[in-house]
């Protein structure tokens, strides 16, 4: 199950990763065409598509990194049994509300394939296709929130929060 | 439903959703799901789904990333020492001598970084322990690495100003242009204080610099600044002379400094790897804000509040000098709870209409915004680089705070200089209109 878990996030980590390489090299080779008089075709477009499978890829790792930046003074200041409980609150209205981005990203996804909707740039694609890791991201970032509930009822200390604390260290 | 209850509704849950602890992100999306809810509107998760997609694509945030993965790679290298190094010579003239390079390091890392807490760090790590060494004194020592660390917010490339520049709708080389001049005068107010400081507590320094530079050192001091010049000069010279796109010269900047790391033998697959997840990591909690932020934009749109606001200021006949010295108190107070991008973002959402209308132009007001910015961010009790300077010197956060009041102080001055004359961040970008 261990296994499952780091694999999940590193799938994450390394999904919005190799977008941002492929996103750096893209518009170098922009750059480098554009000196030699040629222009790729909807080069711009594909960055911004790239950007959001960078952002949307990348939450789940984000989340469990203690990457999400929250308001914790109120937090710290509470003895350790009312942190607690203000952590289930927060994780429970944090699954509600990225569980309601999910189904939405997705159900987007979902009518721009019905819909067989092609993207209005020089090279048409098809919509659905370049939004799905919107979707997929979207759906991981709801897993691993789940993720962080679960390893809290079974007792143990979900790891956004151990790397929040080490935070200021780490800097 | 009346719009003021709607509006103290939607105060009231922010409060709360912010202060229980909920990410900053989520709490900008479900603010937004209850404006919309409380209006009855139909269609809510058809918008949210339509909005993070037009958010999460936008071309100028294509910079974003690259910024944050050029700074990542540069503060893996041997910078910050060769800063040091570099800049020591060169300053050992000058009343205060290397607090000097405290400042100058930070302002001109900064300008590759774009990152404040995370330049304060890492000139700090090199700079305390030899200033302390030298028996600098040392609530000057963080006053001047907490004010200058700030600088990273306003001296372009700057991360905040790409935020503000994509969530006000604004052109991001403008914003680049208009954030150079006062980046100087800022960097110029604190060598000030510091030299006037210097010279009325002469006894002070105990250390009076047993130190001398001859000319060849202070030309070797200079080739160690060479690639770092090269690299900023590249960077926002391509994007100044219009050559480049901000995203291009960001992608250009991402190859100079893996160029850098390699020439300096600094350059490790591990560290590579790091830079690539460190620039995920915050690229997606960015990015996921901004997608909440535009969500919330187009809700608060919706019920109408901002213009509700806009025309409310508009009736109080304020003169748009009382409105910045209002906002600028607002702010201050908003920042000693919340961090900057909140800042930005909550004020483009729903303030950005009444400054628009009462006659105060977007660039200067991004440039105003991020100064403000800069003075929470060493202000307690939320104040990103008090926390970082805590932990690199393990001082209590109240005297981190107090050694930076002077320099809170100059960046106070700064805004007042830009609100009398506000071609100081204007005149680089009115440069580019007339082209």
């Amino acid at each position: 199950m261990e296994k499952v878990r780091q694999l999940f996030y590193l799938a994450s980590a390394w999904g919005a990763g190799l977008c941002l390489i492929a996103m750096t090299l893209l518009i170098l080779s922009q750059i480098g065409a554009r000196l030699i008089g040629v222009v790729i075709p909807s080069s711009e477009d594909f960055a911004g598509w790239l950007l959001s499978a960078i952002i949307f890829f990348g939450l789940a790792y984000t989340f469990n990194n203690g990457g999400h930046i929250r308001v914790t003074i109120a937090l710290s200041r509470f003895s350790t049994r009312y942190r607690h409980l203000f952590e289930y609150i927060n994780l429970s209205i944090g699954l509600l509300i990225s569980g309601y981005l999910a189904f939405y990203t997705a159900y987007t996804v979902y009518e721009s394939f019905v819909y067989s909707e092609l993207t209005d740039t020089y090279l048409a694609v098809p919509i659905g296709l370049v939004q799905l890791p919107m979707a997929i991201g979207s759906t991981c970032l709801f897993i691993a929130m789940l993720d962080s509930l679960i390893l809290m009822i079974a007792g143990y200390v979900p790891n956004y929060i151990s790397a929040e604390n080490n935070i200021d260290v780490e800097v | 439903m009346d719009i003021s209850l709607i509006g103290f509704i939607l105060v009231a849950a922010m409060m709360l959703m912010l202060v229980s602890g909920i990410w900053i992100a989520l709490t900008l999306t479900g603010l937004a799901i209850i404006a919309l809810l409380l209006i009855e509107n139909s269609s809510i998760g058809l918008l949210l789904g339509t909005s993070s997609w037009s958010a999460s694509t936008a071309w100028s945030l294509t910079a974003l990333p690259l910024f944050i993965w050029m700074g990542e790679i540069l503060f893996r290298t041997r910078l910050s020492e060769d800063l040091f190094q570099g800049l020591s010579p060169i300053l050992a003239k000058l009343p205060g001598k290397l607090l000097h390079v405290n400042i100058l390091s930070c302002g001109i890392f900064a300008a590759v970084s774009g990152s404040s807490a995370a330049t304060a760090a890492t000139i700090g790590r090199m700079t305390l322990p030899e200033l302390k060494r030298r028996g600098y004194d040392e609530s000057m020592a963080i006053g001047t690495l907490a004010g200058s660390g700030t600088l990273g917010l306003l001296i372009p490339p700057s991360i905040i100003l790409i935020v503000y520049g994509v969530a006000a709708e604004v052109s991001i080389t403008r914003l680049f242009l208009a954030g150079a001049l006062p980046g100087i005068m800022l960097v110029g107010l604190f060598m000030s204080y510091t030299i006037v400081w210097s010279l009325l507590n002469k006894r002070s320094q105990v250390d009076e610099e047993s130190e001398t530079y001859t000319f060849a050192d202070k030309i070797m001091a200079l080739k160690k600044l060479l690639p770092i010049v090269l690299l900023i000069g590249g960077v926002l010279g391509s994007i100044y002379q219009g050559v480049a796109t901000p995203t291009e010269a960001a992608a250009l900047g991402v190859t100079g400094s893996l160029l850098l790391s390699m020439l300096t033998g600094s350059f490790t697959i591990a560290g590579f790897t790091q830079s690539v997840l460190g620039a995920v990591k915050s690229s997606c909690m960015l990015g996921l804000i901004l997608v909440g932020a535009h969500f919330l934009t187009l809700a608060m749109g919706f019920v109408g509040l901002p213009n509700e606001l806009a025309a409310w200021i508009a009736m109080q006949g304020l003169s748009s000098i009382e409105l910045i010295i209002y906002l600028t108190f607002f702010f201050i107070i908003l920042g000693c709870f919340l961090d900057g991008i909140s800042v930005v973002v909550l004020t483009t959402s729903i303030v950005l209409p009444m400054v628009a209308q009462s006659g105060i132009d977007l660039i200067w007001f991004g440039i105003f915004l991020v100064l403000t910015v800069e003075m929470s961010q060493i202000t307690p009790p939320v104040g990103f680089n008090l926390f970082v300077i805590q932990s690199l010197t393990g001082k209590n956060i109240l005297y981190v705070a107090k050694a930076a009041l002077p320099f809170f102080l100059m960046i106070a001055v700064a805004i007042i200089i830009i609100t009398i004359f506000p071609d100081v961040a204007l005149y680089l970008p009115s440069l580019m209109t007339r082209n």
